[in-house]
């Protein structure tokens, strides 16, 4: 119980509300009862006093009737015997000469959450549509909204009469027939549609207009006529003073008009105006969420926005999640003209005070280093100078992720690495620091001394992740420098097997161990991977998504919330994809050809990248038959026929080729890479490899999967032969 | 849609809680508080995600406003929502403060049963929100009263009264810019945007008609092609273009996106008409010129010269210009030639006021900052040098052209009315990076 004393507190109060001298000073009583309402803000439980409340909604003061009315919906479904005994007082105030009073007591009365609440509100809801003030009528319409949701299936058919002859006949402008809308049962679109006809949008407040366009969006118009004729009604809308009328405007733009990209193009050509106004606005949350709408928008369109970079750079007072997202922006926006004065703001977010938001900076640095390596370098590079720890490890860590993504770098990285004096000292830096001196040690002339203080050091180092990666690296040394490295690598694999308690470092220890004693060519063949995976990029490399990709997240929470909400709602929408998955399961799987794919809703790429990563390989295997060699567009098409998405693909005719594609199935997820190695390299021949990752795993749909992909690319292979 | 409101004090306490829809359960409110308002870590969005329930929230000085939904809703409409019943309060209470939420509770219980009803946004205009709520109390209302929340809801104009009266028809109309600068130590403007409102005051009887003109680059285009040709060069200097603009209600939409002119029955008091914002050709009030020199580790030498940049005549007040000093500070020595200049070691900063400050005039300061020699090897990060200051002009040029009344039925004309027009300019955050 939050506060002390509480059940003194309510014997004190109800011996004051059945007081009769309290009753006879207005005042006072009416002070009571605000103290009432004041501990139930503060989560006290008052429900006892709920007769007492009762009795004092029995006044002319509305004030005090409201704030009794309040008490009653709050306790009402704790009390419903008790709430019932109210019900009287409610009707009898939904007859009384005030309109006022009559709309307050029916709002109320439709605000008890109580199940058989229906039998009593049903008459005075019917009886309010009718009445003559439009405030009543107002709360009448919204009360129908009210007990649908209580009870989803009472026949409001007589109410929902009553709103239309309301409507036609007495033609309430604006709020009535806007709850109208909110009363989302049942009401057929047509009439919603013909409602926006028949009365000015422009006269409806911008909550209003903001709620019709969504109601719009369920509604399908008949022909293209009828379509434009909507949107051309609509279009002033698109630049409307309200970001969110603009927005919900855009949205209905973009859903009606899925058709005629030409038509979409232009809505975000002329809505680029407000949405960049929305991202200057007063407002920090107001301007965040500009922020993400205009990243949503850059998904398909990265040109957009693009001379209007330096709207994006960061003011120093904003709040850091606007910063990151800004940052986000700009690295998107980078083009050869503006990399320069990008970069230079970037850098000076680099030494911001927030250790975070520098490391950010650093990062984002290092993505625009993967298309403008040098000039990134030198600034990275120059960042070493500062010598301060946060700085350091992040510039490192970026290093690390530009070798892999562009090995032509790799040469100035190493010289930097070389030059650089002091060393990061959390782990994640560590780590990565091993790791380019393990990978390229063999040009980093003074890499085996930096590991060896590593090595001494090991008893102080608390981090079971970089000692594994200090194994390694060391083993990954020892292949390209024996000499130097043998006495430490001996040292360190006997302080791990012998004295390290944890378990996970002694098994990587003795695996090292084991393997070295197989002899070096063994080890070579285990230990070494391919260097860096420039293919990689095209995962994280962004092309220009269609915009039916995101429209149905767009004005939602969706963007705001950004990637932490996408890989649930992704899960969720495959848990619950066919209601029929349940009965699949019950199937005999005899035959491969039972499998259904679909294609559910779309993934984003850092979704995949993110599943991609997290998940093992369940299975893989060899196809047989080699890459098509048709034009992309033919191979993407084919797949989509067969309910496979294509999500990334190398271009032309590179090798090795991959290709990373996606597809649902019976309530899992099924993620796919295509693989064709190198047709000069030994031991690797033409044939595709596909390497599938799962989830929720389920064996029968992996088999299903991979014959109907067999197919279609043999199919290919047929036809381009 | 909004589930529910809540408001706390920076502690975490529950000043007001309204729930809407009955999945907005009571814990809630907690949840709201232990992973937001005590949270440890900086605020890391506006939204946040607790077990399926999305909290919108707003500061106010320590003020929490969250909105709790259940629903996948318009995130830019809820905040919206939110910053509008911060208006309301506030021109209901003033300031957004504990004491004052704690005092008229009763009020905003109020207020929140009617601008908000299962959720949805209801109607949410001040001047027409005074009709419902009797924060008086006791007071039976009258037949003409009722009549007229009846003609009130239904009526085309939901924002005034009929049948108001004054014995002097007056009219205030402030144009309040505020100047947000980011400019680089090289003196580049690297943003600048002037976000101006138009706020009237009107005292006027019956229901008169306003008509509101000013120097918006379209309009005077447009007035120029129809005039003498060798105007439009001059005018065209003269005008100014208006990149974004909101209304209030009552400004009739279609007739300012077909004629640009804006034409209102004003509300009755304090309302604001207008929204703006300019990009271009922006008046900045002051330059910053700083230099800032590092003597060898403990000393560094800052000197700041302040330039105006507008009229002679005009008189700039309240400026205050505040230099950032690095932590390890530990002894300032100041000379300025105009003002007072201290060293304030709580702020980390050098603040530099003056009184007022002509046009076209220069002032400097310069300081030496020792400091402590520190074996910490962070560099000192710079925060940028800002500045506030509260000019008599509008910074983004915009002037009130005209502003008629008429009214039919009433024996004034526009001639009676006396009309008030005032610009204030004043820096929003005006600063350079040094």
């Amino acid at each position: 119980m939050p506060y002390f004393g509480s059940e003194e507190t309510v014997k004190e109060l109800k011996r004051a509300l059945s007081n009769p001298n309290v009753h006879a000073d207005r005042l006072r009583y009416k002070n009571y009862i605000s103290k009432v309402i004041r501990y139930m803000t503060q989560g006290l439980d008052v429900s006892a006093l709920f007769m007492d409340m009762v009795k004092a909604s029995a006044t002319v003061d509305i004030a005090q009737k409201k704030l009794v009315y309040l008490y009653m919906c709050t306790y009402a479904s704790d009390k419903p015997d008790l709430a019932l005994l109210a019900i009287n007082t409610l009707r009898k105030d939904c007859a009384d000469p005030n309109p006022m009073v009559r709309g307050l007591a029916l709002r109320n009365m439709c605000n008890f959450r109580m199940p058989g609440m229906t039998e009593y509100i049903e008459q005075p809801i019917v009886a309010g549509l009718r009445d003559k003030a439009s405030y009543v009528r107002r709360v009448a319409v919204l009360g129908c909204a009210k007990m649908h949701s209580l009870q989803p299936n009472t026949d409001i058919g007589r109410a929902k009469y009553s709103v239309y002859l309301n409507y036609y006949t007495l033609r309430d402008p604006s709020l009535c027939v806007l709850n109208c809308f909110r009363l989302n049962t049942g009401l057929m679109s047509d009439f919603v549609f013909s409602c926006v006809f028949s009365f000015r949008m422009k006269d409806l407040d911008s909550w209003a207009q903001s709620e019709v366009l969504t109601f719009l969006l369920r509604y399908r118009p008949r022909s293209d006529d009828q379509l434009f004729d909507i949107l051309s009604l609509l279009d002033s809308f698109l630049q409307s003073a309200h970001a969110h009328v603009t927005v919900a405007t855009l949205r209905l733009f973009l859903q009606l008009a899925s058709a005629h990209p030409a038509v979409q193009a232009d809505a975000l050509l002329r809505t680029s105006a407000p949405l960049l106004a929305t991202c200057g606005a007063a407002s920090r949350e107001l301007r965040f969420a500009g922020l993400c709408h205009v990243q949503q928008v850059m998904r398909s369109q990265p040109g957009l926005f693009g001379t209007h970079y330096k709207r994006f750079f960061c003011g120093y007072s904003e709040p850091t999640y606007i910063k990151f997202r800004k940052m986000e922006i700009l690295v998107e926006l980078v083009n050869d003209e503006n990399v320069s004065l990008v970069l230079e703001e970037l850098r000076s977010y680099c030494t911001d005070v927030s250790p975070e938001l520098a490391q950010a900076a650093i990062a984002a640095i290092g993505r625009i280093a993967r298309t403008y390596s040098e000039k990134c370098l030198d600034i990275l590079t120059g960042l070493l100078a500062l010598k301060q720890d946060h700085i350091t490890s992040a510039v490192i860590q970026t290093f690390r992720d530009l070798v892999w993504f562009c090995p032509q770098s790799t040469a100035a990285v190493c010289q930097t690495v070389e030059a650089c004096v002091d060393s990061p000292q959390d782990s994640e830096g560590k780590q990565a620091l091993l790791w380019l001196l393990g990978e390229h040690g063999d040009q980093i002339s003074s890499a085996p001394y930096v590991m060896e203080g590593y090595i001494d050091g090991l008893k102080t180092e608390l981090s079971s992740a970089v000692k594994m990666e200090l194994l390694t690296a060391s083993v990954k040394m020892f292949l390209c420098r024996p000499a130097e490295t043998q006495d430490m690598l001996g040292r360190l694999l006997h302080y791990c097997i012998e004295e390290e308690s944890d378990v996970c470092v002694r098994d990587r220890a003795l695996l090292c161990y084991r393997l070295l004693q197989r002899g070096v060519e063994e080890t070579r063949k285990v230990v070494t991977g391919p260097k860096s995976d420039p293919s990689m990029s095209v995962l994280t490399g962004r092309q220009e998504e269609p915009i039916s990709q995101w429209t149905a997240t767009f004005n939602t929470l969706g963007p705001l919330s950004g990637r932490d909400l996408c890989p649930q709602t992704a899960v969720i929408s495959a848990a619950d994809q066919p209601s029929s998955s349940a009965e699949k399961e019950l199937l005999p799987d005899d035959t491969d050809e039972e499998i259904s794919l679909s294609l559910g809703s779309p993934l984003s790429h850092e979704t995949f990248e993110k599943m991609w990563l997290d998940l093992e390989i369940l299975h893989r295997q060899t196809l047989g038959s080699p890459r098509p060699r048709t034009a992309p567009d033919t191979l993407q098409a084919a797949l989509q026929l067969v309910k496979i998405q294509t999500l990334a693909f190398t271009p032309g005719d590179t090798v090795p080729w991959k290709a990373y594609i996606y597809t649902r199935s019976t309530g899992t997820l099924i993620l796919a890479e295509l693989l064709q190695g190198d047709q000069q390299a030994p031991g690797s021949d033409e044939s595709l490899v596909v390497s599938v990752k799962q989830q929720p795993v389920n064996q029968h749909a992996i088999r299903g999967f991979v014959s109907i992909l067999k197919s279609v690319l043999q199919t290919l292979n047929v036809d381009s032969s | 849609m909004i589930g529910g409101l809540f408001i706390y004090n920076h502690k975490g306490e529950v000043l007001i809680s309204r729930v809407y829809r009955d999945d907005i359960g009571r814990n809630a409110v907690d949840a709201f508080r232990v992973n937001v308002i005590h949270a440890r870590q900086q605020v890391r969005s506006p939204v946040t995600n607790i077990a399926r329930t999305s909290f919108f929230h707003v500061k106010r000085s320590n003020i929490w406003l969250a909105a709790v939904t259940k629903q996948n809703v318009n995130a830019a409409m809820v905040f919206e929502f939110l910053y509008k019943m911060c208006d309301v309060m506030t021109a209901y209470f003033g300031k957004i403060s504990e004491e004052n939420i704690k005092n008229n509770f009763v009020l905003i219980y109020e207020l929140l049963d009617e601008i908000l009803d299962f959720g949805y946004p209801q109607n949410s205009e001040t001047g027409a929100l005074k009709t419902f709520i009797t924060q008086q109390g006791i007071k039976s209302q009258t037949k003409e009263e009722q009549s007229q929340i009846t003609s009130q809801v239904t009526g085309q104009i939901g924002w005034r009264r009929e049948g108001i009266k004054y014995r002097r028809n007056e009219l205030f109309l402030d144009v309040l810019e505020s100047v947000n600068l980011l400019m680089s130590p090289q003196g580049q403007v690297l943003s600048a945007h002037v976000s101006g409102r138009v706020v009237m005051k009107s005292y006027l009887s019956g229901m008169p008609e306003c008509k509101f003109g000013m120097n918006d680059k379209i309009v005077i285009d447009k007035q120029g092609k129809g005039g003498t040709t060798d105007d439009s060069g001059k005018s065209g200097k003269q005008s100014i273009a208006i990149d974004d603009c909101t209304f209030h209600q009552c400004v009739r939409l279609s007739k300012f996106d077909s004629e640009r002119s804006i034409s209102f029955i004003p509300p009755d008091g304090d309302y604001e008409l207008m929204r703006y914002r300019t990009t271009k050709d922006i008046i900045l009030p002051f330059r910053v010129i700083p230099l800032v020199r590092e003597v060898g580790r403990t000393k560094l030498e800052v000197k700041v010269v302040i330039k105006s940049n507008f009229k002679p005549s005009l008189l700039a007040q309240k400026i205050e210009v505040r230099i950032p000093t690095p932590l390890n500070t530990s002894g300032v020595q100041v000379i300025c030639m105009k003002g007072k200049a201290k060293y304030k070691a709580s702020e980390n900063a050098i603040v530099w006021k003056i009184k007022r400050m002509a046009g076209m005039k220069e002032s400097q300061i310069s300081a030496e900052i020792e400091l402590l020699p520190t074996n910490d090897k962070k560099k000192w990060a710079r925060p940028p040098i800002s500045m506030n200051f509260e000019v008599p002009f509008a910074p983004s040029g915009l002037k009130v052209r005209y502003l008629k009344v008429f009214e039919s039925k009433l024996n004034y004309s526009d001639h009676d009315v006396i009309k008030w027009v005032r610009y204030i300019g004043r820096s929003g955050i005006y600063e350079t990076r040094c």
